[in-house]
C-alpha cells in the first residue's frame, strides 16, 4: 500500500442471504482524488459505498481507512459522511440546525457549533436561508445544505450516493462544477456513486466501472473511453460499435472473422481466440462508394437518424441485421444521402479499432 | 450496521412483547385452563374436568343461543355491507377530494362517541312513545312495537359497525385503478354491470374484510341484543354476561367464550381465504 | 378525479347516490344529535314534541358524587393508559420499522390482534386471569386491560408516521456521528412527535369510551362508561345524555387535537424533492 492511499478494499465480499451483492473487491482510493463508481442498478456500487460508510458490514475481507481496518467500527464512529440520493435532510430542523447536526452529535459547544456552521453556510452560499425550513428550499439549495451538513466536520473523505439524480439537466451540470470545484479547493477525497456516465466522466479523476458485484475496469475517464478493457465496459459506455469473431492471421497482420466480414486488426492478438473489436462511433465514417485503401468497410443501409445539439447519430444496419452507429457533426454529413433504406458504406481505420476480452 | 440483538433494539421491542404475553396471551390461555376447573358451593377450584364442556354442550339453550348469534351476526354482516356499499361507492367515485376527506372525517367521529349513549338514544327513537312512533302518529299510523325486536337489535349492530364498514369499503374502492372502469365502459359494459363485473371484484378483498369485521363486532356485542332487542333472542354474549355476573360459573362462561373464539377463528380464516382467493397477495 | 368519465354519468343516478349518502350520515348522526338535544330537555321520558329547555340533567349529574368518582377514575385510567399504550405502541412500531427477525409475524400479530377479540371475551379472560393473580377489582386492572386494547392503536398510528419517513434519515444521523440512542432522540422522536401525541390522545379517547372490559374487571372502581351501563340497566334516565354529551365533547376535543397534530404543519411527509 502506497503512502497516498486513503482507503483500501482487500478481498471484500458482501452477501445478503443468498444474494451476492459484491463478489470480491480489491482496490484503493487515493488521498485527495475524485473517484466515481459507476454501473447500472444492482451492480454493487451502492453496497460498496455503504460498506465504506459503515452502514453495511462486509461478509468477508477488510476495509482500511488510513491503514486501519474499520470493519468493526460503527458508522457513527467513522468520519465518513455521506450525501444521500434523497439527501436525507432532517425535515423538522431548519437549515442551520441541519448543518450543525454532526457537530452537536460530537458534543461541540453551542458557540463553536454556530461558528463552524456559519463558515459552511457561507461557503455554500446558503447563509440567507439559514433559518428556513427544508421544505421551503429549491432542489439546488437542498444540495448545498446536504453538502454543508456533511462537510462541516471537515472529514478526509466524502461519500456521495447519486446526489444529483433528482435535479433537472441544467441544474445538474451546474452542481457538477460546484462539486468539482469544492473537491479541488478542499482536497477532500470524494467517492461518487452514479449510474450516469456524463456525471462520472466530467467530474472524476478516476472511474471504477462495476458489474454484477465485480470491478470491470478502473482508470481515468480518458483511458476507459478510449480503451475499454472488456466487452461489458464498451457495451455499457454505449459509444462504441462492437464486432465479435475469431482471430486469425491474415495477409498483412491479424484479422477478425466477424459476421459482417473480415476486419483488419491494427494490433497483435492470439490466433484462434474469440474476441470483440470496438470502434468508437465518432471514429466511424460514411461514404456512398466502397472506400479504397487499407481500411475496414462494411456495406450497410440507413435505418434512422437522431440529432442531439450539434451532432447527429446515423443508425445503420448490416445485411446480417447488426446495428451500427456513426456520430458526426452536421457539416460532415451534408451531401450524404440519408433517406431510410439508402445503401452506404461504413468504414474506419484499423488503428481506431480496439480489441477487448469477452468478459 | 445491523447486529441481530442489541440492548437498544430490545428496549423498544421487548416491553410490548412482555405486556401482550402477560396480559393478552396468558389470560386467553388461562381461559382454556379455567374451562376445566370445577365449581363447588360457589367456590372454584383448579381441576381437570370436562364437566363444563359436557354440561354446556349438552344444553339446548346453548345451541339455540349459538344458532341465534351466528344468524344475527351473519345477517348483520350482509345487511351492513349492502347498506354501506352505495354510500362507500358514492364517496369513492362521485365526490371531490375535499368532500371525500370530510366524509371520512365525519365517519370517524362515531368511533369516539360512546356506543352506550348511542344505543340509549336509539331507545328514544324506537320506544312505543318514541320519536318515530310520534311522527307516524301524525300521519295516522302506528304505534308499532319497534323496541325489543330483532329489527332493533339489527339497528344496534348497524350503529356499531356501519361507520367501520363504510371506511373499510371506501379504503378498498379508492385504490381501484380508474382506468379499469373506463376500460369497462369502453367495452360497452353498462354502469350497473360495471359495478358488479369490475368494481366489486376489484375491491373484493376490502369488502370481505369489512364484512368480517362487522361479523366479529356483532358476534361479540351484548349491548344491542340486551338494550334494543330486549334480551330476545338470547345470544352467546348475553349468556356469557349472565353466567359470569350471576353466580361463580366462570368455567362455564369460559366454555362459551372459547367456543366463540373457535367460531370466530374459523369464520375469519374462511373469510380471509375467500378474500385473497386467486390473488398472490 | 372522476371527471374523466363525465360523459358516462347519469344525473339521476348521481342524485340518488347523493341522497343515499346524506341518509347514511343521518342514520349515523341521528343518535348522536338526539343525545345532545335531549340532554337539554326537561322531559323524564324524552320524545317529541320537545319539552322545555333545562339543565336539570347536567345538574343531576354534577351533584351525583358517584358520577364524579367515575369521572375521576376515567380520567386517571385514561391518562395512564394513554401514556403506557403510546410508549408500548411506539416501541412496537419502531421495531417493525427497523428490524427483521424470525417470528416477526407472531410479534406483529400480538401487537395488532387484541382489538379484534370481542371485548366481552377479553373482559371475561381478564377478569378470570387478573383475579387469579390478585390484580382484579381495582383501577390497575382496568389500566392493564385497556393498555392491551389501546397499544395496537398507538402502534398503528405511529407506524404509519414512520412509513412516511425517508428511510435514509436514521442512517444519515448515524453517519453524521449520532449513536443509535442519539439518533432516536434527535431524529426518530422529533419526526414522530405529531404521531406520538396523536396516539396519546386517541388511546385516551378509546379508554374513555370503553365499557365492556372495564365493566368486567373494574369492581368498585367503576369508570364513567361503566356507570352509564349501570344507568342503562337501571332506570332509564336522560342523565345518560348529559354524560354522553360531556364525554363526547371531551373525546372530540382529543380527537381534533390529534387530527390537527397528525395533519398539521411539520407533520408533512419528508419531501423527497
Amino acid at each position: 500500500m502506497s503512502r497516498d492511499t486513503l482507503v483500501s478494499f482487500e478481498g471484500v465480499v458482501k452477501t445478503f442471504g443468498g444474494f451476492v451483492a459484491v463478489k470480491k473487491l480489491d482496490f484503493e482510493i487515493k488521498k485527495g482524488e475524485f473517484l466515481a463508481i459507476m454501473g447500472s442498478s444492482g451492480c454493487g456500487k451502492t453496497t460498496t459505498l455503504r460498506m465504506l460508510a459503515g452502514l453495511e458490514a462486509p461478509t468477508e475481507g477488510v476495509i482500511r481507512l488510513s491503514g486501519k481496518p474499520i470493519n468493526d467500527l460503527p458508522t457513527w464512529s467513522r468520519d465518513t459522511p455521506m450525501v444521500w440520493q434523497s439527501l436525507a435532510l432532517f425535515p423538522f430542523l431548519n437549515v442551520r440546525e441541519n448543518v450543525e447536526f454532526a457537530l452537536k452529535m460530537r458534543g461541540v459547544g453551542k458557540a463553536e457549533r454556530r461558528r463552524r456552521a456559519e463558515q459552511w453556510l457561507d461557503r455554500m452560499q446558503i447563509t440567507e436561508f439559514a433559518e428556513r425550513n427544508i421544505s421551503q428550499l429549491s432542489g439546488g439549495q437542498r444540495q448545498r445544505v446536504a453538502l454543508a451538513r456533511s462537510l462541516v466536520v471537515e472529514p478526509e473523505i466524502l461519500l456521495l450516493d447519486e446526489p444529483l439524480s433528482a435535479l433537472d439537466a441544467a441544474l445538474k451540470v451546474r452542481m457538477q462544477s460546484v462539486l468539482k470545484n469544492l473537491q479541488r479547493e478542499t482536497g477532500i477525497t470524494f467517492v461518487y456513486v452514479t449510474h450516469s456516465q456524463s456525471e462520472a466522466f466530467s467530474m472524476a479523476d478516476r472511474v471504477v466501472i462495476m458489474s454484477r458485484g465485480v470491478i470491470e475496469q478502473i482508470g481515468t475517464p480518458q483511458e476507459i473511453y478510449r480503451t475499454p478493457r472488456t466487452r461489458f465496459v464498451a457495451d455499457f459506455l454505449g459509444s462504441s460499435n462492437l464486432f465479435s469473431g475469431k482471430v486469425r492471421s491474415g495477409t498483412v497482420g491479424f484479422e477478425l472473422d466477424a459476421a459482417v466480414g473480415t476486419l483488419r486488426l491494427a494490433s497483435p492478438a492470439t490466433v484462434g481466440e474469440t474476441a470483440t473489436l470496438t470502434v468508437l462511433d465518432t471514429k466511424t465514417h460514411l461514404s456512398t462508394t466502397a472506400p479504397a485503401g487499407s481500411v475496414n468497410a462494411v456495406p450497410v443501409k440507413v435505418i434512422g437518424e437522431e440529432f442531439v445539439g450539434a451532432t447527429a447519430t446515423v443508425y445503420l444496419e448490416t445485411a446480417q441485421g447488426q446495428e451500427i452507429r456513426v456520430q458526426k457533426s452536421h457539416d460532415e454529413l451534408t451531401g450524404l444521402p440519408l433517406g431510410i433504406g439508402q445503401p452506404l458504406y461504413v468504414w474506419w481505420n484499423p488503428e481506431d479499432g480496439h480489441l477487448v476480452g469477452e468478459g | 450496521m445491523r447486529r441481530p440483538i442489541t440492548l437498544y433494539g430490545l428496549t423498544f421491542s421487548l416491553p410490548l412483547l412482555i405486556w401482550q404475553v402477560l396480559f393478552f396471551v396468558f389470560p386467553l390461555l388461562f381461559l382454556v385452563a379455567l374451562s376445566f376447573w370445577t365449581v363447588k358451593n360457589f367456590v372454584m377450584s383448579p381441576d381437570f374436568d370436562t364437566v363444563n364442556w359436557t354440561t354446556m354442550y349438552g344444553r339446548a339453550v346453548f345451541w339455540q343461543a349459538y344458532g341465534n348469534t351466528l344468524a344475527l351476526a351473519a345477517a348483520a354482516a350482509v345487511l351492513t355491507s349492502i347498506f354501506a356499499f352505495p354510500a362507500s361507492y358514492a364517496i369513492a367515485f362521485k365526490m371531490s377530494d375535499t368532500a371525500r376527506r370530510w366524509a371520512v372525517f365525519l365517519m370517524v367521529i362515531p368511533f369516539f362517541t360512546s356506543y352506550l349513549v348511542r344505543i340509549y338514544s336509539w331507545q328514544i327513537f324506537l320506544s312505543d312513545n318514541g320519536i318515530i312512533n310520534v311522527i307516524l302518529g301524525w300521519i295516522g299510523l302506528g304505534p308499532f312495537q319497534m323496541l325489543n325486536t330483532v329489527g332493533a337489535t339489527m339497528i344496534g349492530y348497524l350503529t356499531l359497525a356501519f361507520p367501520l364498514v363504510v371506511l373499510l369499503q371506501l379504503f378498498s374502492l379508492v385504490f381501484i385503478d380508474r382506468t379499469l372502469i373506463e376500460a369497462a365502459h369502453n367495452m360497452r359494459c353498462g354502469r350497473l354491470r360495471t359495478v358488479f363485473e369490475v368494481v366489486i371484484p376489484s375491491a373484493r378483498t376490502g369488502l370481505v374484510i369489512a364484512a368480517l369485521f362487522c361479523f366479529i363486532l356483532a358476534f361479540g356485542d351484548f349491548v344491542s341484543p340486551v338494550y334494543l332487542g330486549g334480551g330476545e333472542p338470547t345470544t352467546l354474549s348475553i349468556l356469557i354476561t349472565d353466567t359470569t355476573k350471576s353466580g361463580q360459573q366462570w368455567p362455564r362462561a369460559a366454555v362459551i367464550a372459547l367456543t366463540m373464539i373457535g367460531t370466530l377463528m374459523v369464520v375469519a380464516f374462511a373469510a380471509v381465504k375467500f378474500a385473497y382467493k386467486g390473488k398472490s397477495k | 378525479m372522476s371527471g374523466s368519465f363525465d360523459m358516462n354519468r347519469n344525473r339521476a343516478v348521481d342524485w340518488a347516490l347523493v341522497v343515499y349518502v346524506v341518509l347514511a350520515y343521518v342514520f349515523v348522526f341521528a343518535p348522536i344529535a338526539a343525545s345532545f338535544v335531549f340532554s337539554f330537555n326537561s322531559d323524564r321520558f324524552p320524545s317529541i314534541p320537545l319539552g322545555e329547555f333545562s339543565l336539570d340533567w347536567y345538574r343531576a349529574v354534577a351533584t351525583d358524587p358517584l358520577v364524579w368518582e367515575g369521572a375521576r377514575n376515567t380520567l386517571f385510567v385514561g391518562v395512564i393508559v394513554g401514556i403506557c399504550s403510546t410508549a408500548l405502541g411506539f416501541g412496537a412500531a419502531y421495531t417493525d420499522y427497523r428490524y427483521k427477525f424470525a417470528g416477526k409475524q407472531v410479534y406483529l400479530a400480538l401487537a395488532l390482534l387484541p382489538p379484534t377479540i370481542p371485548v366481552i371475551i377479553l373482559g371475561l379472560a381478564m377478569l378470570a386471569y387478573l383475579s387469579r393473580i390478585n390484580l382484579s377489582g381495582n383501577a390497575l386492572s382496568v389500566i392493564i386491560s385497556h393498555v392491551v386494547v389501546c397499544a395496537p392503536f398507538a402502534m398503528a398510528i405511529i407506524r404509519l408516521r414512520l412509513s412516511q419517513m425517508d428511510p435514509a434519515l436514521e442512517p444519515a444521523a448515524w453517519n453524521l456521528g449520532a449513536s443509535e440512542w442519539m439518533a432516536m432522540r434527535h431524529v426518530i422522536v422529533p419526526f414522530c412527535a405529531p404521531a406520538i401525541f396523536g396516539a396519546l390522545f386517541i388511546t385516551m379517547a378509546v379508554s374513555f369510551d370503553e365499557f365492556a372490559v372495564a365493566w368486567f374487571v373494574s369492581g368498585l372502581n367503576e369508570t364513567l362508561p361503566v356507570k352509564v351501563l349501570g344507568f342503562l340497566q337501571g332506570q332509564v334516565s336522560p342523565r345518560i345524555n348529559a354524560i354522553g354529551t360531556f364525554v363526547f365533547i371531551l373525546s372530540m376535543t382529543l380527537v381534533i387535537l390529534a387530527q390537527l397534530l397528525l395533519s398539521g404543519r411539520g407533520a408533512k411527509p419528508a419531501d423527497q424533492e
